[in-house]
Parts: structure tokens; sequence; C-alpha cells
């Protein structure tokens, strides 16, 4: 990809998620009740409210509002906080801190896992341990993560006590023992995870194993593990790799399950209570980072496909 | 014995004495006397004289020096007083804020940051001598200039306070007078024999702030309390030390550390796993295996927190007071404490005159289970083959399932609810007639928090001009007896005003309260000296380990 078409992209996303900003706050309007009454709750009184709102100018026409919060944004401010009264970039900073420790965690298990998984069921294709890894991750990928999660608390938490129930931990832990903590909840994501990339993986490999230059290479008398390390793979896992990539995003974004069942304060929980709250500045932020990670993400994975596959380096110019 | 009582008789006014007589007669257990005593303002020589013996002082049995750790839950917003309105908030400003007077979980009013408060004879007017030597945190000297300023700012229309659908009707801006340094006068828009409740912890925003407060408590929170702040993190939590200029006896902790949390099981994992020391407010839904467990401490609290069904007296066939009393009928109310509260609640008789409040008349009727009756009130009613209606209600704790239980006992008699349970905000909605779920609807379940006195529960909800009329009840009688409970100085007349109350709303059966269920704090097995307020503040400067 070169710089051009990089540009193209990167400007393509920017719009992207312009479009995307302006959807989530139109969608907002439509949830019940206003900032005021959120925050003074249900039973205050209506001058009270009124008062408040003017406060934080949420009593203000919707596309002043919009257009106010993007101006500040443009200008490197993500606003202020209706619910906190304080700057809304600390409160993303943490949550997305938090949520990338979590998606790295169940990343670190899943994409090595699935991978090995998926090339070890190609290359015994139709035995029982293809069939297990095939049909075991197809069913896992089936299980919400609120019933895996579960499972796996009462199983590895409360029974055998190995790992720690809660995702959090006291300020001043250490690192290992923070990302011991972070086991638990990244189990269910990489239940979810495995089948889809191992499928993916297998038939990347599948596909390479019957290509014309593995059967070039192989007649040529390069050894099966070469043939397997330098032909097979580098081509077998360009799917995979935008799958990966896909699925990077949603481990950053799309963990609200998670991040409830384990008490997680991530991104996902961060959206979710600011949608409640109809903290539209948390909410806008919130929802534009995770837009960002995704967009961004598949510009990687492009790139790194153009990296593997100098083809499609080439069509593209 | 006689003479100490005597002489203090003499030197008292004609409502202590009137109060005196009651508990002589025995209409007035001791419990209801230091209630009555602190809310008129009665002197300690005759409650001393009274009850044999000068009122006790709080003893102190725990070890200084312990860090005291507690699971709360995570506040929604900034920690403002002026608009704070969830319990985690709540909890948070009373860690270093103070109020004039403090409300204890029994009732009582106790002396605070204003030492008596004393009403005039129609009790319009209510005079309140401060503690002198009382600094704010940052240093700057308690006075009532403050505190017509903090009473101020919570009356005005224009600040967005949360305290001014409490204060409506009762305190407008400038209704708070500076006599002197040490004392301040409340005019009050309309007698008020409840009012030191309306300033005291029950109202949690009306903490004490220094008269030029600029609105930026979550900073420092520069309060006059026990302990200081040492750090506050927003949506993680807080730590505070104690407090080295506190007027009071200086805090046993050294240390409070607050841990956030947003789920209850979050907080039981960490209270099993020795992570905290205490769990400020526990629901009994999901803490049933905690509340069973011989190793935590269960600290119960009878409190007025109730949920209200509303039936509309205007439309429908709720319109017919007969069949709204034959749905009250077939409710099994020790069933449903039974089920709901493991039996932490206490019946409700359809009326917001809780057990716990000291001018609940005892003597009227429970309301009991009676299908038999319930039917033949259907029938009589025109209704014989029954009715359908839509329950509208939020998803809030037991309440759907409260929703489903009275379904189920509805189709007792033919009437076929049919349920609509939405999330809070779109049950509330603008809060407004016509743009509520809560006030449109024919039918619905409300949650109301515990209120050391009745009156806001007596008139916003069921008065003609209530601001939560979702009943759309209207009638003067019991608009009249409210105003006279309301205005009442004397225990008598509000216990007499009371029994009207009651009896009345039995017979028009508007709403239906089944329960009020029971405040629950848990602690460790070795924690002490935890002191929970009545509207689930939490106070810990008497708090050990060991």
């Amino acid at each position: 990809m070169n710089a051009r078409l990089l540009a193209k992209r990167l400007t393509l996303s920017a719009i992207t998620l312009l479009l995307l900003s302006a959807v989530v706050f139109a969608a907002g309007q439509l949830l019940p009740g206003d900032v005021g009454r959120s925050i003074l709750g249900p039973l205050a009184d209506a001058r009270a409210v009124a008062a408040l709102n003017h406060q934080l100018g949420t009593d203000q026409p919707a596309l002043t509002m919009y257009l106010h919060w993007l101006g500040n944004l443009l200008r490197g401010d993500m606003g202020q906080s209706y619910a906190f009264r304080s700057p809304v970039a600390p409160f993303i900073g943490h949550a997305l801190l938090k949520s990338l420790a979590l998606a790295a965690m169940a990343a670190v298990i899943v994409v090595p896992t699935a991978i090995a998984a998926g090339v070890f069921a190609a290359l015994r294709v139709g035995s029982w341990q293809d069939r297990l890894i095939t049909l075991g991750g197809l069913s896992l990928t089936i299980v919400p993560e609120f019933v895996s999660g579960i499972i796996l608390i009462l199983i590895l938490g409360v029974w055998l006590r190995w790992l720690p129930i809660s995702a959090n931990t006291r300020p001043g832990t250490g690192v290992m023992e923070q990302a011991r903590h972070l086991i638990l909840p990244a189990l269910p994501l990489v239940l979810l995870l495995f089948g889809y990339i191992a499928r993916i993986a297998r038939a990347g490999m599948l596909d390479a194993l019957e290509s014309d230059y593995t059967r070039t290479a192989r007649l040529k008398g390069i050894s099966p593990s070469q043939v397997l390390l330098r032909h097979v793979l580098r081509n077998a896992l360009l799917p995979t790799i935008t799958v990966v990539a896909t699925q990077t995003s949603y481990l950053i974004g799309g963990l609200v399950v998670v991040e409830t069942l384990f008490r997680y304060q991530g991104i996902g929980s961060l959206i979710l209570t600011a949608a409640r709250d109809k903290d539209f500045p948390m909410l806008e932020a919130g929802i534009l980072v995770v837009g960002a990670a995704y967009v961004l993400s598949n510009v990687v994975a492009d790139l790194l496909i153009g990296v593997l596959d100098p083809r499609v380096a080439m069509s593209r110019r | 014995m006689q003479d100490r009582l005597d002489r203090a008789r003499r030197a008292a006014g004609a409502l202590e004495n009137h109060v005196a007589d009651e508990f002589l007669a025995g209409r007035l257990s001791r419990r209801d006397l230091l209630r009555h005593a602190s809310r008129i303002g009665m002197g300690t020589a005759l409650i001393g004289a009274l009850a044999g013996a000068s009122p006790a002082r709080a003893t102190r049995t725990g070890k200084p020096g312990a860090t005291i750790r507690v699971a709360a839950q995570m506040p929604a917003g900034a920690i403002e007083p002026l608009t704070v309105s969830e319990s985690g908030g709540v909890m948070m400003l009373c860690q270093t804020g103070e109020f004039l007077i403090l409300s204890a979980s029994d009732l009582s009013l106790k002396p605070m940051l204003a030492l008596s408060w004393k009403p005039n004879a129609d009790g319009s007017v209510w005079t309140f001598s401060l503690r002198p030597g009382v600094k704010f945190h940052n240093g700057h000297i308690f006075t009532a200039a403050d505190v017509v300023a903090t009473m101020d700012r919570l009356c005005d229309p224009k600040q967005g306070s949360n305290a001014l659908s409490v204060m409506r009707g009762v305190l407008s801006p400038g209704g708070t007078k500076k006599i002197d340094d040490l004392t301040v006068r409340f005019e009050l828009e309309a007698p008020n024999g409840n009012f030191p409740y309306f300033v005291c912890s029950e109202n949690y925003n009306a903490i004490m702030l220094p008269a030029d407060y600029g609105g930026d408590f979550e900073k420092n929170f520069n309060g006059t309390g026990p302990f200081r702040l040492d750090r506050y993190t927003q949506k993680v939590g807080a730590s505070f030390v104690r407090n080295p200029t506190y007027w009071g006896q200086p805090a046993l902790p050294d240390r409070t550390e607050f841990s956030f949390y947003t789920d209850q099981q979050a907080e039981i994992l960490a209270l099993e796993d020795d992570q905290v020391d205490v769990i400020w407010q526990i629901s009994v839904q999901g803490a049933q295996g905690l509340i069973r467990d011989p190793d935590v401490k269960i600290i119960d609290i009878p409190a007025a927190t109730h949920r209200e069904v509303h039936m509309r007296c205007d439309a429908g066939p709720l319109a017919d007071r007969r069949v709204r009393q034959a749905i009250a009928l077939t409710l099994d109310r020790p069933g449903l404490i039974h089920g709901l509260f493991r039996g932490l609640a206490k019946p409700g008789n359809d009326s917001p005159f809780a057990p716990i409040y000291p001018s609940t008349d005892p003597t009227v009727p429970q309301r009991v289970k009676d299908l038999g009756k319930a039917r033949e009130l259907m029938h009589a009613a025109g209704h014989a083959d029954g009715i359908d209606v839509t329950l509208t209600t939020e998803r809030l704790q037991e309440i759907p399932d409260y929703a489903v239980l009275l379904q189920n006992a509805c189709a007792d008699i033919g009437v076929r609810l049919t349920l609509k349970i939405e999330d809070e905000a779109a049950y509330y909605g603008a809060a407004q007639p016509g743009r509520s779920d809560w006030l449109d609807s024919e039918m619905g379940i409300t949650d109301y928090g515990h209120r050391g006195v009745p009156n806001v529960s007596l008139g916003a909800p069921l008065c003609s001009n209530g601001a939560w009329n979702a009943a759309h009840f209207y009638n003067p009688t019991y608009d009249k007896l409210v105003a006279t409970y309301v205005a009442a100085l004397d225990l008598h007349t509000q216990r007499d005003a009371a029994r009207q109350i009651q009896t009345l709303l039995l017979e028009e059966t508007p709403v239906i309260i089944a329960y009020f269920y029971d405040f629950l704090v848990a602690t460790g097995p070795t924690v002490t000296g935890v002191n929970v307020g009545a509207i689930s503040q939490l106070f810990l400067q008497d708090a050990a380990i060991g």
C-alpha cells in the first residue's frame, strides 16, 4: 500500500467516523428522558431540572449541541462529561487502556492457539482431531459470553479457586497479578473466537496445501517442514489476518457483556453507562474511539496483507 | 426524682410538657420520647428527668487506628452537594460533610452543627442555635452565614437543586435569616411540625458548605466532618483520613478507603475474600447466601422505603374503588415479605405510614388477603367476568418479580394484568403528565426511598395538587387531613390525623403499599462501630476492627 492509497484509506476512515458520530448523536436524541432529570433523579422538581439543563447547555437545539461538540473535537477537545462535570478524555483513556489490556490477554491466548489448532486440523484433515477442533470450535462459537462466563466463574473461580473472579485489582498490584486477574474474563472471549479463527486458519491451510505452488515446492524436493513454513503458512494465514483484525476491534469495543459480568470498567462498560445517563460527550467519545479502532485495525490488516502477499500490493497500485 | 421532674417541667414550654404527659400516660415509648423530644428541641434536663437518667453518651469500644475498607456503590456522577440524587453520591457526601441535625437510624434527631432548635407557637418559624468552634477543613469558621447561603442555594429554583422537590412549599430563598453568628431563623411558607427533618441528614443535599462555596466540592470535599479527603478518583474510589481539627471526638480510624462497585456480587466476593470490611447497602436479591453466612454481620435498619402500586382513580375500571380494594385484598403480604425479602421487611397497610413512624396509628386494622371479599367486591362493581388492566413499571431490584406476583394474585379474582416493564428512564419519562408512563399509566409500581417523616410521601403522590399523583387521586378531605398532619406540632394531633388518613386511604385505596423493606449493611465479623444513617448514609468515626 503506497502513501497515496494509505492517505485515501485514512480520509475515508475519517469520513466514516464523522458519519458515525452523527448517527450516534441522532440515535441519542431518541433515548427517553433528559440529562438534567438523569442527574437529579426522576422525582426532581421540574424547575431544578430546567435550571440544570440550562447550566449544562443541554437545553439548546440538538444541531447546535452537535456542532458545538464537533467544533471542540476538531480542536482536540472531547468535551466535558455531563454527569461527572469534568473532561471526557481521562475517562476514555483509562477505560481504553483497560479494554486494551483485556483484549490483549484474550488475543495472546486465542490467536496462537486457534491458528495452531487450525493448522493442526488441516494437516490431519478428516481425523478425529480435525472433527474435534472444527465441531468443538463451532459449538463454542454459539455459546454466548454470559453463559460461558458464568460457567467458567463457577468452575475455575468458585469451585477450584484457581483464578480470581474479579477482573479488578487494588491500586499498586503488580503486572503479573493484574494479568492473572484478566485470565478468567478473557476466557469467554477466547472460547467465542477460537472456533472462528481456527476454521479460517484451517480453510486457508487446506487451500494452500492443495495449491500448485505447494505441489511444485514438494516436487522440487523441499523438505515438508520448509514447505509448510515458507510456502503454505505464509499464504494460508492471509484470510486469518483479516479475521483477526476485525475481531480485534470487537475485542476492544464489543466487550459490554464480559465487562459487565466481571465488573470491569472498560470502554464497553463506559459506553453503556454513558448511553443510560444520556451523557452525550462521553458516549460520542467512547463510540468514536471504538470506531477508530475498527477502521484502523482494518487499515493495519490491509498493510499486513500487502507485506505478506506482494501481489495484493501490486494489484492495488 | 419527682422534684427533679417537676423542676424540669416548670422550666419547659407547653409543647415539651405535652410530650412529657404523653410519655407519663404510657402513650409514648421511651424510644418515641427521645424521637419527639429531639424533634421539638426538648431540653436535656427534662428528657433526663423523664427517662430517669441523663441521656446516655455513646460509648466507643473499638481500638483506634484502623483502616476501614468499604465496598460502595459507584456514584453515577459528580459529587456535587446541590445535585447529588443517587445513593453512591449521597454516601460520599456524608464522609466529610455534616448537617445541622443528624437523623439516627431510629429516626431520633441528634444535634450535629446545630445545638438546639425551637419552633414558635404555630410551627411556622424555627430558631436554631449553632455549634460554636466548628471549622471547615480549609480553616473557614462555620457561622450562620454559611447556613443561610447553603439553604438559599438548596431552595433556589435557578440553581438546579435536587432538594427543591423536598423544600417546595416549605422554605423559599430568603426564608433563612441570620440572627447572629450562631443563631439562624427559618421562616417557613406554612407551619410545619416536622421541619427539623427537612434540614437534617434526611435531606441528604443539605450538608453545610461555606458561604463562598464555588461549586467545586469534588476537588477537596471541604466539609466540617471527622474525616478529610485524602484522595478521590472518579469511578474508582476514595480515601479519607482523620481530621485533627474536628470539633467533636476524633475519629477512631486513621483512615477509610472506599472502592466503587457497580455490581453487588462483586462486593460480596470482595467481603468474602477479605478485600473489604464493609459492604454499604446490600439488596436481599442476590445476597441470600451472605445474609445466612454466620461469619458476616448484617446491620438491619428498619426503614420507610417502599413500592407504591398506584391505580388511576379517575378513569377506566380502576376508577371504582371497590375494584381497587379487591386488588389490594388479593395480596398475601407476609408471603411477599418472605419471598422477596427473606423476612427483612415490614407489612404495609396501603398508606405511607410505615410502622417505624411514631405517628403511625397501629390500631388501624391491617389489610389481609381475603379472596372471598375481593370477589364479592368485583361482583358488586359489575366485573364478575373480570377486567383487563395494563401494569406499567420499571426494571429495578425486586420490582419485576413483585409485578409478576401481583399479576398472579390478581388472576384469582379475574383481573388480567398485562405487564409492561421498562427501563427507569422510559418509565419516568419527563415526569410530567402526558409525557410520563409513570404518571399516565392506569396502574404502575413506583419506588419510593426512605424518609424520616412521611410528609413528602403523603403529599406529592396523593394530594390533589401533588406533582407525583400517578393515581390521579383527588380528595379534598384527604388534602385537609394532610395539611393538619403536616402543621401539627404535638404527637396527639399527628396521631389523630394519621389515623384518619390511614382509614381514608384504606377505604379509597388509590395506592397499594404492601411492604416497607429494611436497609442492610454487611460487615466482617470483627468490625464494630459502623453507624448507618436512616437514609443510606454511612458514618465511620466510631468504627474499629478487632
